[in-house]
């Protein structure tokens, strides 16, 4: 909201304090002043009188002035391209020297081969906004009135235009602010400075036939008074300036004294032609739906949820704390005046404005919230303006319908826990002395304080809204710093999150990196790798777009996505992960994706290795470890191809399960899913866990091994086994055949030339040892013997 | 041949050697069972008794010397070789070493790291909460009247299932907090979370972003007590050297409310762009917590009292690193990640 500083100063006594000091105190106060901008700026201007004016040869546009600059800069020859340059207008004149708005410099210069010794300026030079100017003003030079002396180099202040406007930003809790008066209140309270409140008033002299009337709650006060015969027309400056140091333009004077006294005062008013109104009396009810052209000229759908005012033959007169109609606005004919001053509930304002797109100065009042008393005095005002401005034969008397409580807000407190709640010292004289010069009355209550608050403080309710008031005013510097003195209690992480955090440490240990992304997906995503949690996701009532209409179910979706923008950009050989919480219906769970792209630098390029199936089982397997979880608490089987569907590579993907419940999944995508994600031909694996399932396996304390005290023996056996048996079938089979047998594992596999088709050579390795002596060598081949015919029985052929 | 030649001869040929093939072959040729110094020491024989002593006392110590030679020699030529071998054994050191590299942790998480870690510290517990809550606890017991316009569709994201929203703020989880608090007594707890708001993405807005809350609830806790604490917090996360200062500001839950700025680290609170001139930059919300949310969540106002504040991750994370773009945090591009 705007706010010109001119207008403070003639009701506070604002003398020795600059615009930016008093910016900054109402900042800190918790009215933020956003910015400060004058309504025009320019320096060494000096009011002119055109005495000559010639056409220049050569030219369309140019004239040859001889300017009258009074007595101290005499006769100045000035070359001028406006159009309404002539002889006898009085002007304004930027002389050598001068800066203009927007830093623009005038010095003397030749134009045509003539001199000019400066510049007459239009206002918009002068850096009035071009809302305020007429198209006249805009194309050519400013016509000073016959007054203006020259040699006069006060023309800022002639004009007016010497203000500072403040862009106040008014907090939800302080609608009170969007008052000139109570801005000024609010400085006399911050510099402890004398506040005039504007008193003038005019009491009328008949009583009105018009009545206001109320048929809704949603408009439990409605004052109205009826002025006669007055004369509209354009406003006096001092009125349109003030308009203008609040951001609003002039339009004629019913309007602007309806506007002006809104902007002083806070309470939105609304004038009606009296002769467009038809019967005598104005209701306040629920407006019938259907179409309404506002004052606006535009069509509105209304609903039959906003309050209109209607006349008595059921014309829609107003909707009411918006916008008059077309048919009942004033205008330059307008003679007799109905003003209305009335108080609409907030709510049914906003709902209205949001539903018709439509708002104003005064709906945005009703909105924030209005003081709901003094209508009348609002109205004594606004009758003294146009008896002083439009010269109104006759002003009646208010006419009110009122419902609305007088009750004032009255809060008990002490000054202990005002003190108590800031943490500081404050004696109470002082709490006191400051409440009271904010407005509030305080008296004494049995062994406490009470605070009996003003009708347009509607932020004052509690004493916790005291120790508010009693801080911001005294300024925040008063509270020195202390610490909270509390029980000793433990903080810090639970074991869920330690081990959370574990299992990103070692993922990030082992160049990964970290990613984040998006919880809401699309229609395309939101049931891609939806292995398990939920089986329904949440979707928005009122997204955005609808590539963000689902909450994911799954985490796979969004890395790929953010893979294949990766991808896309060049980049290339990473592997991503992310935790997160996966929210669907009946679901809250925790997840860890994985997916990998290219090829792993084991050595810088030298030595590169394709992220594969491998790669994510390794991973998965370290998580494990780091979980302490035995992999045989986990049943791990491949994916049918009705589960891999096409989101897994149906021969290079698992499952993993803990009893009935799926807890992971990873491997190679499928062909389609390299298609649906753009990731080509390019090495990929995925991972994705039920990370919480797995933080909550519970496990067993760290148990001691007890290194065997005899030697053991190594024996290796190559095989040639069919290419379908698995490595693990064969060593577990071999070491169910003995118990010597105590570690067994694969050193090598090869597939390819110079073997029988469909067929593979796997070399195992065996350590064979006894716990309670040393191993004989007939007890190691009688061993042997025992794992060779299992694996015999498996189909193998021993080669050596 | 006289002893005096073998000597020079001797040592001649072990001065010579090349190699320690043929030092042994010098060995042997001279000390050996078949050599020079044992056939002159087998010519003791065609001596007097009397001159055997003398002859056997100089041939031994030509034995010596020479062995001592060939020793010092031996030493010599095996340091060369094996100098040699280890010249052969010689790699480019240049080429890149294996990959022990770390990855990189996300900046979002690196800020809720810290920040926790300063917390943890002070003996606060880290709750989560979810991204899906009831209006009840993101508005309702916030002290957020049913009209007020921070509930209007345009803000918030609504689910379509019935009742529930994704969370506009962390301070959902201060009602959560106390509400399961069974004993009812001292809280103190920070919020790392995800929340959503109805926003365009931007440069500055997003309609995904992070918050992390701070809530603590005791007995006659001011805001005395919640200066002192974000002044610690401030300084152990932005350096010994910032100061704060709180501006009057509202929030529905909080009564009185403040913005919290800190000086800026770039000028020291002097003035430049960083700061807009300022010398501050505004980084935290803050206050004392309003009677109405402690009694939502069953805490006695007249007994308990606390402070809550609340800071949003991207920001801070923008401010310490100097990323440009709140969309970035969310791109995951590698080159960007791999600046952390």
């Amino acid at each position: 909201m705007k706010v010109s500083f001119n207008w403070l100063k003639t009701m506070v006594d604002l003398t020795g304090i600059s615009p930016e000091e008093a910016a900054e105190k109402l900042t800190s106060a918790g009215v933020e002043c956003e910015g400060l901008t004058h309504l025009a700026t320019g320096t060494n201007l000096v009011v002119g009188e055109i005495l000559q004016c010639s056409p220049v040869e050569g030219s369309d546009h140019l004239h040859l002035l001889q300017v009258d600059e009074g007595n101290k800069y005499g006769i100045v020859q000035i070359v001028c391209g406006a159009p309404n340059a002539r002889a006898g207008l009085k002007v304004i004149v930027a002389r050598p020297g001068a800066v203009l708005a927007e830093d623009k410099k005038i010095e003397k210069g030749t134009i045509k081969g003539i001199e000019s010794d400066g510049m007459c300026c239009s206002l918009l030079e002068l850096g009035v906004d071009r809302k305020y100017l007429s198209e006249k003003q805009i194309a050519g030079i400013e016509e000073l009135p016959k007054e203006a002396k020259p040699g006069d180099e006060e023309v800022l202040s002639f004009l007016g235009l010497d203000d500072t406007v403040l862009e106040l930003s008014v907090l939800p809790s302080r609608p009170d602010i969007l008052s000139v008066e109570n801005v000024a209140r609010e400085l006399s309270v911050l510099f402890e400075r004398p506040f005039k409140e504007e008193t003038k008033t005019l009491e009328g002299t008949f009583e009105t036939a018009y009545a206001p009337k109320s048929e809704t709650p949603l408009c439990p006060q409605f004052s109205l008074i009826e002025v006669r015969g007055l004369e509209n027309g354009p406003s006096p400056l001092w009125l349109r300036r003030r308009l203008e140091g609040s951001g609003i333009r002039s339009i004629d004077k019913i309007v602007d004294i309806g506007n002006y006294v809104m902007l002083l005062t806070g309470r939105p008013l609304n004038m009606y032609d009296a002769d467009k109104v038809k019967g005598k009396s104005l209701t306040a009810k629920l407006a019938t739906p259907g179409p309404w052209k506002g004052m606006d000229e535009k069509t509105y759908e209304l609903s039959g949820k906003e309050i209109g005012i209607y006349d008595e033959e059921n014309n829609l007169a107003c909707l009411a704390g918006i916008l008059t109609s077309d048919e009942a606005r004033v205008d330059e004919k307008t003679k007799n005046v109905l003003v209305e001053c009335a108080y609409f509930d907030g709510v049914a304002i906003r709902r209205a404005t949001v539903t018709l797109g439509l708002s104003s100065d005064s709906s945005t009042r009703f909105v924030r919230g209005i003081d709901p008393t003094r209508a009348e005095r609002t109205l004594g005002y606004v009758a003294t303006l146009f008896k002083e401005l439009c010269e109104a034969k006759e002003i009646s008397k208010p006419n009110t319908y009122d419902e609305i409580g007088r009750e004032k807000t009255v809060i008990p407190f002490t000054s202990d826990y005002i003190n108590k709640r800031l943490g500081t010292d404050i004696l109470e004289e002082e709490i006191v002395a400051l409440l009271k010069r904010d407005g509030l009355e305080i008296e004494k209550d049995g062994s406490g304080l009470k605070a009996i608050v003003p009708s347009y403080r509607l932020d004052l309710k509690e004493a916790c809204d005291l120790s508010e008031e009693v801080i911001r005013l005294l300024g925040y510097d008063a509270i020195k710093s202390t610490f909270p003195k509390m029980e000793l209690s433990l903080g810090g992480l639970t074991p869920y999150q330690q081990k959370r955090r574990s299992i990103r440490n070692f993922l990030t240990s082992r160049g990964l990196i970290e990613a984040l992304t998006y919880s809401l997906v699309g229609e395309k995503e939101k049931d891609d790798y939806a292995y398990f949690g939920a089986k329904e996701s949440y979707s928005l009532l009122n997204p955005l777009s609808p590539e963000r209409k689902f909450l994911r179910k799954s985490l796979l979706p969004s890395l790929l996505l953010s893979a294949s923008y990766n991808l896309s950009h060049q980049n290339e050989d990473f592997a991503l992960f992310e935790v997160s919480d996966i929210d669907g219906v009946n679901y809250q769970g925790e997840h860890l994706a994985i997916v990998a792209l290219g090829e792993e630098h084991l050595m810088g390029r030298l030595k590169r290795r394709p992220y594969d199936f491998y790669y994510v089982k390794g991973l998965f397997e370290a998580i494990l470890g780091i979980l302490g979880i035995t992999p045989s608490r986990l049943a791990i089987a491949p994916l049918s191809k009705d589960e891999a569907g096409e989101d897994f590579h149906p021969y290079r993907s698992v499952k993993v399960s803990l009893g009935k419940k799926t807890v992971g999944v990873f491997g190679e995508p499928h062909p389609k899913a390299r298609d649906r994600y753009g990731l080509g031909k390019t090495p990929a694996a995925l991972l994705e866990l039920d990370l919480k399932a797995l933080l909550e396996v519970p496990t067993g304390n760290k148990k001691a091994a007890v290194p065997p005290r005899f030697p053991k023996i190594r024996r290796d056996l190559s095989l040639l086994i069919d290419e379908k048996v698995s490595a693990a079938s064969l060593l577990t089979a071999a070491k169910k055949a003995s118990a010597l047998i105590k570690e067994a594992e694969v050193f090598d596999v090869y597939e390819g030339k110079g073997l029988p088709e469909g067929k593979k050579s796997v070399a195992l390795c065996f350590f064979l040892y006894d716990e309670t002596k040393t191993l004989r060598e007939e007890e190691a081949a009688e061993a042997m013997q025992k794992a060779e015919a299992a694996l015999l029985r498996l189909g193998a052929e021993v080669r050596s | 041949m006289e002893e005096k030649e073998i000597r020079e001869a001797a040592l001649k040929a072990i001065g010579d050697s090349k190699d320690l093939k043929s030092l042994e072959e010098v060995r042997i040729s001279y000390l050996g069972k078949k050599g020079s110094v044992a056939a002159l020491m087998a010519r003791i024989k065609d001596l007097d008794p009397a001159e055997r002593g003398a002859y056997g006392a100089k041939i031994n110590g030509l034995r010596n010397e020479v062995e001592g030679a060939y020793n010092q020699k031996k030493t010599e030529l095996e340091k060369e070789a094996l100098e040699q071998k280890l010249k052969e054994e010689a790699i480019d050191l240049s080429l890149p070493g294996y990959e022990f590299r770390q990855g990189y942790r996300h900046p979002y998480h690196l800020i809720i790291d810290e920040v926790t870690a300063i917390f943890a510290d002070l003996g606060f517990e880290v709750k989560e909460g979810r991204d899906v809550e009831t209006e009840d606890y993101n508005f309702t017991y916030l002290n957020v009247p049913k009209d007020h316009p921070a509930r209007e569709m345009q803000d918030t994201f609504y689910l379509e299932q019935g009742g529930l929203l994704l969370r506009t703020q962390t301070s959902a989880e201060q009602a959560h907090a106390m509400q399961e608090k069974f004993d009812k007594g001292p809280i103190k707890m920070i919020c790392p979370g995800k929340t959503y708001r109805r926003d365009d993405d931007d440069p500055t807005h997003s309609h995904q972003f992070g918050q992390i809350e701070g809530l603590l609830i005791g007995k006659d806790i001011s805001m005395a007590d919640l200066k002192g604490t974000l002044e610690l917090f401030v300084k152990r996360m932005f350096g010994e050297k910032r100061s704060i200062r709180f501006r009057s500001s509202y929030f529905p839950f909080t009564e009185p409310s403040v913005e919290v700025d800190v000086s800026c680290a770039k000028c020291g609170g002097k003035g430049c762009q960083m700061c807009k001139g300022t010398g501050y930059i505004e980084i935290l919300g803050a206050g004392e917590v309003h009677p109405a949310v402690l009694r939502h969540g069953g805490y006695d106002p007249d007994v308990y009292s606390g402070f809550a504040f609340g800071v949003g991750i991207e920001r801070v994370a923008m401010l310490r690193y100097g990323i440009d773009d709140i969309r970035r945090f969310y791109q995951n591009d590698v080159r960007f990640l791999k600046s952390f």
